[in-house]
């Protein structure tokens, strides 16, 4: 799985990788928020600059991010070719039946196209600079008003750490299952839609046998070390907000007043 | 038919222009014979697996060639048309007791000869002797695999892959996590399927015993390399040597070496329990010879 990108933590020391996890999560829940309010050239051209300068600042090349791009390409040619011939208004190119292009369509699809650009490359900059355990303690820190109303954040927060936690145990079981299946001749990934249906038992049998034996695994190791939910439980990393996170947060919320101002009403 | 298999120059390069990129296999050249019983052997990490891997092609290298009986695996090579190839050499994983999915253990077993084109028949029969082959009873053949004890499950994994009838096996790490008693039968059948199918065994190994009672041949690995080829004896001539390699000598070795630094004149070092027992008798009628 070596193209594999999602979820891949770049070791570092940039001002990216030093900023809090909770301050990085919202953040990028901000600017997705702010990305939704761009709907112009100039207000585009702003965010790209900003996002620019954040993969800049994480130290993480740019060939890097693309591709982690390239396995959603499709989706996005999907969604902008969509955009393009279903949208009405403008000066009219070419049409047929209910497909039309015209100026505003091509361009709508053009910011589409950025608009997913950034999502992707505010969320690679987070999961390539937090390491998966950071994020679940980012959730656990943003979450924890909902303590009040009741709401098991730490319980979720555990779940979702165990969960990112056995991501690489299970993508490396399913390797090594994929391989012994095909040494016994299985054909992945060619014939027919029924075939390759097919062939997919062999893996999921195992995959989700050796799941369910990790699960057993871990809970009776938890138990045996005297895990108990409803204790407080104390930390040994503790992620706290620093001046980094005060500066980035300043400058991430200038570019967002900015947006609003120059965007078209 | 020949079963020669033939490095040429391979380097493996996981993960290729990324951060990540790492070397596993650094220009190995090697041939392993026909017929033989060849053991790799070498610290963790030092690429014994991505090697036996690219024998059946599961890798392909990222510069150089592989031959394996009349194939040549190039950095080009798809994934087409490499059935006959991975029919030839069976692969047994690291605990393929993980590999098990079906509902019978028959079936499990009849698996491997079915992708390759075997009626039902046809299948069923290897399976039949593939499990005989292995000590597997025949009124296990309807329970399902996943009720079996672990020995049981492996060895019903291990009769999938030899339903095939390959003629090169690679075994990876078959004996981990069995009891003594498992260990002794599982190499017991490597070394039958050597002696009497004329296989070509390839065994990944941490255990240095087994190098010794059962490989003609070892092949010691070191970042990505072939650091020695040769007879067990000569691999184990030299006991600093094999320190340096983070690997141990075989424990008859080690009790001889022990013996010599203490000041007993052994004149080698033995590598079997037996030849320990010589050497010791030797030195020990050797010295009333004196008096």
């Amino acid at each position: 799985m070596s193209n594999f990108l999602f979820g891949r933590y770049l070791p570092g020391n940039s001002w990216v990788h030093q900023m809090s996890p909770q301050s990085k999560l919202m953040l990028s829940f901000y600017f997705v928020v702010v990305i939704f309010f761009a709907n112009n050239i100039w207000t585009y051209a702003a965010l790209s600059v900003l996002i620019l300068m954040v993969v800049l600042m994480s130290g993480v090349s740019i060939g890097y991010f693309l591709k982690g791009i390239r396995p959603l390409i499709w989706l996005i040619i999907f969604t902008v070719l969509l955009q393009i011939l279903f949208s009405s208004g403008g000066h009219v190119y070419w049409h047929f039946g209910p497909f039309s292009v015209s100026d505003t369509s091509l361009i709508n699809g053009g910011f589409i196209f950025i608009r997913f650009l950034l999502i992707i490359m505010i969320s690679t900059v987070l999961t390539l600079t937090t390491t998966p355990l950071a994020i679940a303690d980012g959730v656990q820190t943003v979450l924890r008003p909902l303590k009040k109303v009741h709401f098991p954040v730490d319980t979720l927060a555990l779940m979702l750490s165990i969960a990112l936690r056995f991501v690489p145990t299970l993508m490396d079981e399913m390797e090594t299952i994929l391989n012994a299946q095909r040494s016994r001749g299985v054909d992945f990934g060619s014939g027919s839609l029924r075939h390759r249906i097919q062939a997919a038992v062999p893996l999921l049998v195992p995959l989700f046998t050796g799941a369910i034996n990790h699960a057993e695994n871990l809970s009776t190791a938890m138990e045996a070390r005297g895990f108990t939910d409803s204790e407080h439980r104390s930390k040994y990393r503790i992620y706290r907000w620093q001046r980094k996170d005060t500066i980035s947060w300043a400058v991430f919320l200038l570019v967002g007043v900015l947006v609003l101002f120059i965007r078209k009403s | 038919m020949d079963q020669t298999i033939n490095f040429k120059e391979v380097t493996h390069t996981y993960q290729p222009d990324t951060p990540f990129a790492q070397n596993a296999l650094n220009q190995v050249s090697l041939t392993i014979a026909s017929g033989s019983f060849t053991a790799i052997i070498g610290h963790t990490g030092s690429g014994k697996s991505t090697l036996v891997q690219h024998i059946n092609a599961l890798l392909k290298p990222t510069m150089g060639e592989i031959e394996v009986s009349g194939r040549t695996i190039t950095p080009a090579t798809t994934n087409k048309n490499l059935k006959q190839l991975r029919k030839h050499v069976g692969m047994v994983f690291q605990f393929p007791e993980k590999q098990l999915f079906e509902e019978t253990v028959i079936k499990d077993v009849m698996f491997g000869p079915k992708n390759y084109g075997a009626s039902d028949q046809e299948a069923r029969a290897d399976a039949k002797q593939a499990m005989a082959l292995v000590g597997l009873d025949e009124d296990l053949q309807e329970k399902s695999p996943f009720d079996l004890s672990g020995g049981q499950m492996r060895r019903v994994a291990i009769a999938g892959v030899l339903a095939m009838k390959p003629e090169i096996l690679i075994l990876d790490e078959p004996t981990a996590g069995l009891d003594p008693r498992g260990h002794k039968e599982i190499m017991d059948l490597a070394e039958d399927l050597h002696e009497h199918q004329g296989m070509t065994i390839i065994l990944v190994t941490h255990q240095m015993d087994d190098v010794v009672d059962y490989a003609s041949d070892v092949i010691v690995m070191d970042q990505g390399k072939i650091v020695k080829h040769g007879r067990p004896q000569e691999i184990f001539a030299d006991p600093q040597w094999v320190y340096q390699m983070h690997l141990d000598l075989p424990s008859s070795a080690e009790f001889a070496s022990r013996l010599i630094t203490a000041g007993v004149p052994l004149k080698s070092v033995p590598l079997t329990i037996d030849k320990l027992a010589d050497a010791i008798v030797e030195v020990v009628q050797g010295g009333h010879g004196h008096e």
